[in-house]
């Protein structure tokens, strides 16, 4: 439309400056809004919330003792306050049922969901866009629709399902891999079997998505005018494909590693309740079952403030990638 | 794969899941005397499950809980998501347009399954506390997209051409701009719907929203694995059937709404 | 350029095409043409839209439609190269990729015989020179932008540039001027013949008559796939031979203007110290005072960008940020049509440039067209829909075709209904976009033709047409010149054109000149 404002100012170092700036503030926004969501949950039980936490045994001093861990006779605001300030100093609290401090929790599962989620990234991108651009350079081929269908249907299945098959297959028929890892406490490194189905079922949904991702941006760009132009100008094919075409699929792409980081972090709960492996999804898992309030919140802290952080950085680098199209006045 | 073979297959995928799921309780029958745990045989077609049921009645009954949650939590995502997107695409308020979005990003940050977790371990969801909640993870996506789609509407000349006309707003907003949207509002739907249902089923599958024994495909998966490498039919029968809801709900939609090939040639 | 070539020694053709023939689904769109292009000259092919010259322009590049049958002999450079701006040029330009991308690639192949070391310092030079070439300059820092950075002009040549790095012996150009306004016209016109001067060939693929006549040697006019006449250029202006060429001629002279009214009277529109900023801060157009009198026919000229379309906005109420008063017989219009009631809404009505994009795309145009009549005059469904009918078919636009989709009409047709959409508000004042920008020119001449019929019949209605076409601009009875959001110059349509006073429309008044074909009635 001619009226629209002219975008001469988007593509520019001093836009990219100004987006990060946006972009921050809007993290911390977020930030803030994750610690007090978690913090505003105690709140919202119903009556007395130590009873309510006490659950199945109501005894008088397990309630009293509940209420002396959290303080719950101080008003909320000041308890809020000391629980904000303690959190950048690594002070989460204690826990209901053992007393020990969260941030021991936190330090004991870190190992595992760590390593886990770190090879399936280190996978993730080589495989996601191996696929895309294989599918893509063969577009409509038998190695395109073969590529394609299986991203599509595999795209769609929860992990514990897709876990529970595989192991009934490698574990069970054919006794390849052990099932879970029970055993192997955390040194899981030592023994790389243990870790092949997890990293297989993590991996599934977000190769999927982000091959789909890169097929389709790769196809769109070599139907597009321009990498007819540098076919017709003589350009070989595969400087088309890799030089012309593929950067135009790396800005969709960044975003869905982007929000990956969502299914990553769901997909590491499920996956170590599935295997057994002793990582902050099991901790999360069990303090949810006892209701370990403070266990729960700290853990919530973490993951939530990690996908802002890691949200933040993929839009940035998904907003250096972007292609902007357009006249400038 | 042509696009009407692609829709069979979708259709024939989740056939199964989606006409148990829906049907099966009515042929289940009377809950038979409880067996020893894990069994296979005696009477029992696929065997017993972790306190002795009979699982094909389980897989029976199993489906409803799971498919129903998720189109109500698919509904209730769309019921707030519609009205916000639209009118923050249409309005010319930016206070407005920032009061509605605005919040929505701020829940984005929150990992969706760790939400659902957060509220389990205060509250005790059922089904319908659970449908609540994946509706409420859906809705800030959803309202971006409903906004996104709406915005591009909007921003034509067809709007400003129908204000110049005199239209009402309820019909620029409803009658134009929200149907011009309704393609990708409908390719989002199957995509969200694909989603709620791996969310609903895996909150299942972690104990959120069902009775520990529950006959739901997703708790028989969790409460069976003890017994995989006894009685494995107890696992993979329902997994296998969430495999094909899933997957069948995707490729069923996929297929439904593949653009019809647009003639690339250049017109002389 | 229009020199005559040596009669002696015919100069060899740099490529050739025999008897082309091209079908899709058995339907010929190209039908027997044969075309021979000599080196330094400009060869143009001209026909309204589906003549068939885009597809003959291509066959050079040896590109086909999809699914075409080819029959007859097409000769290209023995090389194969041939370049090509695209009437988008940003289309063919790589969003992700910086400028210096594909001409660092076509530069590569031509070092190859250098060693090593000096490859790219040599490769480096190439590309720059050709970006001087295509007159670029401050090249070194246009080639780290991005094709979004640059604006439309610096596009088109960094295109050029491509074709002249490729070494190119024939280029072929397809609509390179098609909606831009005079000044960049001329600066398109220019570049093409230096093009020409270089010993390359040009094809010059267009329907913009005033283009070609500055630039063509030789001219091949074409219908529905045929050519109906061909020559050198001087001839074919001197004595068309056949009737298409004479009709296709005869649309560029603008009709004869209707005398402006006797006794204006009291204004119908009256724009007093109108400021319209856009983002809440920049100031895009300053109007002190501007008159619109019933009968009247005002042309808003000026470059893209001059603030002519905002004015257009704030007059129909689609702007909303500007200050000053805008007077409608005598009382002010509330700023956002929002806030005007059904009358004043009716009363100034607006014709949008994109005319596909301002309709429905879901509701038959006939239903469209009607619903004027039923929201701003009250009128009955029955009787909406009977007088959309006859406006329609006295527009030119049967019932059958009105009864279709958008999508079913042609871009011409579609402006026709835009037109009767506004008509049936009765409006006191009809403002009209650009309106008649990238259609062809019989369209073209169609819808100027309706414009003048309806200052003329439709009693007191006055007109405002925001162009920056000159045979758009010769239907007004006054003309106001928009530069960089100031008014520069209003008067009387004779006055302005003939005895221009501000630079900017002496700079107009001569390229319309140069580009030749300006003829007042």
């Amino acid at each position: 439309m001619k009226t629209a404002p002219r975008g001469t100012s988007s593509g520019g170092p001093g836009g990219l400056r100004s987006f990060v700036a946006r972009r921050l503030t809007l993290g911390l926004v977020q930030t803030a809004a994750v610690v007090l969501l978690v913090f505003a949950l105690t709140e919202a039980l119903p009556g007395d919330a130590a009873v309510a936490l006490a659950g199945d045994q109501p005894d008088p001093a397990r309630i009293a003792s509940i209420r002396e861990a959290m303080d719950l006779d101080r008003p909320a605001h000041e308890r809020l306050a000391d629980w904000a300030a303690g959190l950048p100093r690594g002070d989460f609290g204690t826990s209901l049922t053992s007393g020990r401090p969260v941030a021991e929790y936190i330090a004991g599962g870190f190992g595992p969901s760590l390593l886990l989620a770190a090879l399936t990234l280190a996978l993730l991108v080589p495989l996601g866009f191996g696929l895309g651009v294989l599918a893509a350079r063969h577009e409509g081929r038998l190695i395109d629709r073969l590529v394609s269908s299986v991203t599509l249907a595999v795209y769609a299945v929860p992990e514990f399902a897709l876990g529970v098959l595989l192991v009934s297959v490698f574990a069970l028929k054919l006794a390849w891999l052990p099932p879970t890892a029970v055993g192997y406490g955390t040194d899981l490194i030592g023994h790389p079997a243990v870790l092949v189905l997890p990293v297989l079922v993590l991996l599934a949904r977000p190769v999927c998505s982000l091959s789909r991702l890169v097929r389709a941006g790769m196809v769109d760009a070599l139907a597009s005018p321009y990498a007819a132009h540098a076919r017709r100008y003589g350009v070989p094919g595969a400087r088309v494909h890799y030089a012309h075409a593929l950067p135009n699929a790396l800005a969709p792409a960044a975003q869905q590693l982007a929000r990956t980081i969502d299914w990553l972090l769901c997909g590491v709960i499920v996956v170590e309740a599935l295997f057994v492996i002793p990582g902050l999804g099991t901790v999360l898992l069990n303090a949810v079952a006892e209701r370990d309030v403070p266990v729960v919140q700290g853990l919530a802290v973490v993951f939530g403030v990690l996908t802002v952080v890691l949200n933040l950085a993929a839009d940035v680098v998904a907003y250096r990638l972007t292609p902007r199209a357009g006249v400038a006045a | 794969m042509t696009a009407p073979r692609r829709l069979l297959l979708g259709l024939a995928v989740v056939a199964v899941p989606l006409l148990l799921a829906l049907l099966g309780p009515l042929f289940a029958g009377e809950p038979g005397p409880r067996a020893a745990s894990f069994t296979l045989g005696g009477g029992h077609w696929l065997g017993t499950d972790f306190v002795g049921r009979d699982v094909w009645q389980q897989v029976l009954h199993g489906g409803r809980t799971v498919v129903l949650t998720a189109l109500a939590a698919t509904a209730l995502a769309y019921l707030v998501a519609l009205p916000v997107g639209l009118v923050s695409a249409v309005t010319h308020a930016r206070r407005l347009e920032e009061l509605l979005m605005r919040p929505l990003d701020v829940l984005l940050a929150v990992p969706s399954l760790l939400l659902v977790l957060l509220v389990a371990s205060v509250f005790t969801p059922g089904a319908a506390g659970l449908a609540l909640l994946v509706a409420l993870v859906n809705v800030p996506d959803a309202a971006r997209i409903v906004r996104a789609a709406a915005a591009e509407a909007a921003a034509r000349p067809a709007v400003e051409a129908l204000r110049m006309q005199g239209e009402s707003w309820w019909r620029v907003a409803v009658g134009y701009v929200g149907r011009s949207s309704l393609r990708t509002l409908a390719a989002d739907a199957g995509i969200r719907l694909t989603g709620v249902l791996y969310l609903v089923s895996t909150a299942a599958f972690l104990g959120v929203g069902v009775a520990p024994d529950a006959a739901d495909w997703a708790v028989m998966v969790d409460r069976n694995r003890t017994g995989l490498f006894v009685q494995p039919w107890a696992v993979v029968v329902p997994a296998l059937l969430i495999v094909a809801l899933t997957t069948g709900t995707n490729l069923l939609f996929d297929a439904a709404l593949e653009k019809s090939p647009r003639r690339k040639g250049r017109r002389p | 350029m229009n020199d005559e070539t040596d009669p002696t020694t015919p100069p060899e053709p740099v490529a050739a095409i025999h008897g082309l023939r091209v079908e899709i689904d058995d339907r010929p769109i190209v039908d027997g043409v044969d075309l021979r292009v000599l080196p330094g000259t400009v060869t143009a092919l001209v026909g309204a839209s589906g003549s068939g010259k885009t597809t003959t322009g291509l066959a050079l590049l040896g590109e086909y439609p999809p699914g075409a049958r080819v029959t007859g002999e097409v000769q290209r450079p023995a090389d194969g190269r041939v370049g090509y701006v695209p009437q988008h040029p940003a289309a063919v330009l790589n969003p992700a990729r910086r400028v210096s991308a594909l001409l660092d690639d076509l530069a590569r192949p031509r070092v190859r015989h250098l060693p090593r070391p000096q490859r790219r310092t040599a490769a480096r030079e190439l590309v720059l020179r050709a970006l001087s070439d295509a007159r670029l300059p401050d090249a070194e820092a246009l080639l780290r932008r991005y094709p979004h950075q640059l604006s439309g002009g610096q596009q088109q040549r960094v295109v050029l540039a491509q074709a002249l790095l490729l070494g190119a012996r024939v280029v072929v150009a397809d609509e390179p001027t098609t909606g831009q306004d005079p000044v960049t016209k001329s600066g398109i016109v220019d570049q093409l013949a230096a093009v020409a001067a270089r010993g390359i060939a040009v094809v010059l693929l267009s329907h913009d008559l005033d283009v070609v006549r500055a630039l063509a040697d030789e001219v091949l006019v074409l219908r529905a796939g045929r050519v109906v006449e061909s020559g050198p250029a001087a001839r074919l202006w001197q004595a068309p031979r056949h009737e298409w060429t004479r009709r296709l001629l005869g649309e560029q002279r603008p009709a004869p203007r209707e005398e402006a009214p006797a006794d204006p009277g009291l204004p119908t529109l009256h724009v007093r110290n109108l400021t319209a900023v856009h983002d809440r801060a920049t100031t895009v157009l300053r109007v002190p005072d501007l008159a619109l009198h019933p009968r009247e026919c005002l042309a808003v000229v000026g470059r893209s960008g001059s603030g002519k379309t905002t004015l257009g906005r704030c007059l129909a109420g689609l702007h909303r940020h500007h200050d000053g008063e805008i007077l409608l017989d005598g009382t002010p219009l509330p700023r956002s049509l929002r806030h005007r009631g059904r009358d004043r809404l009716a009363a100034v009505q607006y014709v949008f440039q994109d005319a596909r994009a301002a309709f429905d795309e879901h509701r038959p145009v006939l239903h469209q067209v009607a619903r004027t009549a039923v929201r701003l005059r009250g009128a009955g469904e029955r009787a909406a829909t009977d007088e959309a009918s006859a406006t329609l078919a006295r527009l030119g636009l049967p019932e059958d075709l009105a009864r279709r989709r958008p999508g079913e009409l042609s871009g011409g047709e579609l402006q026709r209904a835009a037109l009767a959409r506004a008509l049936l508000a009765h409006p006191r004042v009809l403002i009209c976009d650009e309106i008649t920008s990238g259609l062809d020119t019989v369209t073209r001449r169609g819808i100027l033709d309706l414009l003048a019929a309806l200052v003329r019949d439709r009693g007191d209605l006055a007109l405002v047409l925001i162009t920056h076409d000159p045979a758009t601009a010769a239907l007004a009875h006054r003309i106001a010149v928009l530069d960089a959001g100031e008014v520069v110059e209003q008067g009387p349509a004779g006055r302005v054109l003939t005895e221009p006073r501000h630079p900017f429309t002496v700079a107009l008044r001569e390229t319309i000149d140069r580009l030749g074909t300006y003829t007042r009635a």
